[in-house]
């Protein structure tokens, strides 16, 4: 009985926890402002981020780091190994969250100079842009000639401890490329398969609340209440309102 | 006991090799699903295919009247701004205050661009194999601020920068500053 009672508080607490940290995580897929001065935002499928006054790059294997302290004159601080077949970087807050073909690393950067590696979730072979914030991760896996694998899924880490990320969830999906979050809500495009629209208050459980159709999805940013999207051809512009309103604005594929 | 005994380990030993063997034919599991190129390429498969530069004097990164989106890549933004990326090309830069009614401002040309990043007014893109910091404060007049040559792997001219299959290199087609993501029948190269 006293065993069933610790196994539910802290149930409970991990719950809570989660709860709490989605809700007061910022609205931004990536920071929109890092340091001094002002940045952008990349999409999920970026090899470039810019995050505390750095730029980090990643190729197919290193992560290079640049002091942006003269904006117009980057200095190199150094490049490290990171795995085989990177593909995507993605920064929040003092941790770079990278993707390959076969693994998701985590870095510190606590020494935004020297990113140190903190953990990696070996997952299936595919394809795998990465979003998160302080309690979570959502990775895409997508299977496919060319990423290779046999499973496609939006899979749910727990990053709660950073030295090791546990896999939480793995939601099948047909076909999932980029995704981006904005408070309690996911947006994973799915390809020639149109964008699926989770709500993620309870975030381990994604729970489809809509799907957008019509265009060939490949990666998503959600500037407040601006949506856009890389499509096949070009971009589309959508506009986030109450209610989960999701409103077609343009498509600029010319 | 003594048989049972001596019968235990060889069966185990030959499990223990049957299952290694097994697993070291197929580390991904995905021999089934996909035939080897060599012997069978697909019929119709999504992979990679080189995007090439003929015009010389796309090699110079200026701002240019905006072109048509023709292989529309990765996107930022930034403000008002959006930019999104021609593979291999350069970057279309549209205005996106009135969401309903963008414009497209300029075309930056930028060979080998595959990736970008925006601080303040400096636009961070890699020219094929070297980082390219570009002052964008006059947007009809970007200029160079810095370069970084070599440093990192961006743009490979013979292979795509994912595994998979991809359109082989014809080295007569011109240089090679760019993949895409393609549809493709019957690849004859894979990496």
């Amino acid at each position: 009985m006293k065993k069933l009672i610790t196994i539910l508080s802290v149930i409970t607490v991990f719950f809570s926890a989660c709860d709490k940290d989605s809700s007061t995580s910022a609205n931004k897929t990536t920071g929109a402002t890092s340091g001094s001065g002002t940045t952008g935002q990349g999409g999920s499928l970026a090899r470039f981020t810019i995050a505390n006054d750095y730029l980090y790059v990643v190729d197919d294997q290193k992560l290079y780091t640049y002091s942006l302290a003269t904006s117009a004159n980057p200095q190199l601080k150094g490049n490290i190994n990171v795995g085989f077949n990177v593909e995507t970087i993605y920064s929040f807050k003092d941790k770079l969250f990278i993707g390959s073909s076969s693994a998701m690393y985590i870095y510190s950067l606590a020494d935004p100079a020297h990113p140190a590696k903190l953990a990696q979730a070996t997952h299936v072979r595919a394809c795998d842009p990465v979003v998160a914030n302080d309690s979570l991760a959502y990775v895409t896996v997508r299977s496919s000639s060319r990423c290779g694998g046999n499973m496609s899924a939006l899979i749910v880490y727990d990053v709660k401890y950073i030295l090791q990320p546990i896999q939480r969830n793995a939601v099948p999906m047909t076909s999932p490329w980029g995704l981006g979050m904005k408070g309690n809500r996911l947006y994973v495009c799915n390809g020639e398969n149109g964008m699926n629209i989770y709500d993620i208050t309870d975030p381990i459980y994604p729970k489809l609340l809509k799907q957008l159709a019509g265009e060939t999805f490949y990666d998503v940013i959600i500037a407040d209440d601006l949506m856009v999207c890389m499509i096949q051809g070009g971009t589309a512009l959508y506009t986030l309102g109450a209610n989960d309103d999701v409103n077609l604005m343009a498509k600029i594929t010319n | 006991m003594n048989i049972d005994q001596r019968l235990k380990k060889p069966l185990w030993l030959a499990f223990s090799l049957l299952a290694i063997a097994a697993s070291s034919c197929d580390p991904f599991g995905t021999k089934q699903r996909e035939p080897q190129p060599s012997n069978d390429p697909p019929a119709e498969v999504d992979g990679w295919a080189p995007v090439y530069n003929n015009d010389p004097g796309a090699s110079a990164i200026k701002a240019v009247d905006p072109k048509l989106i023709e292989n529309g890549g990765k996107i930022y933004i930034k403000g008002d701004t959006l930019y999104q990326l021609e593979a291999g090309k350069g970057i279309h830069v549209i205005l996106v205050k009135q969401p309903a009614n963008p414009q497209k401002l300029k075309f930056i040309n930028v060979l080998g661009a595959q990736e970008m990043a925006i601080k303040d007014n400096i636009l961070y893109t890699n020219n094929l194999n070297d980082l390219v910091v570009l002052d964008i404060s006059n947007i009809n007049d970007v200029k160079v601020a810095d370069r970084i040559t070599s440093v990192f792997h961006m743009v490979d001219g013979n292979q795509p920068p994912g595994s998979g299959y991809y359109e082989c290199v014809e080295a007569s087609k011109g240089q090679v500053v760019g993949w895409e993501t393609k549809t493709l029948k019957y690849p004859k190269c894979r990496k």
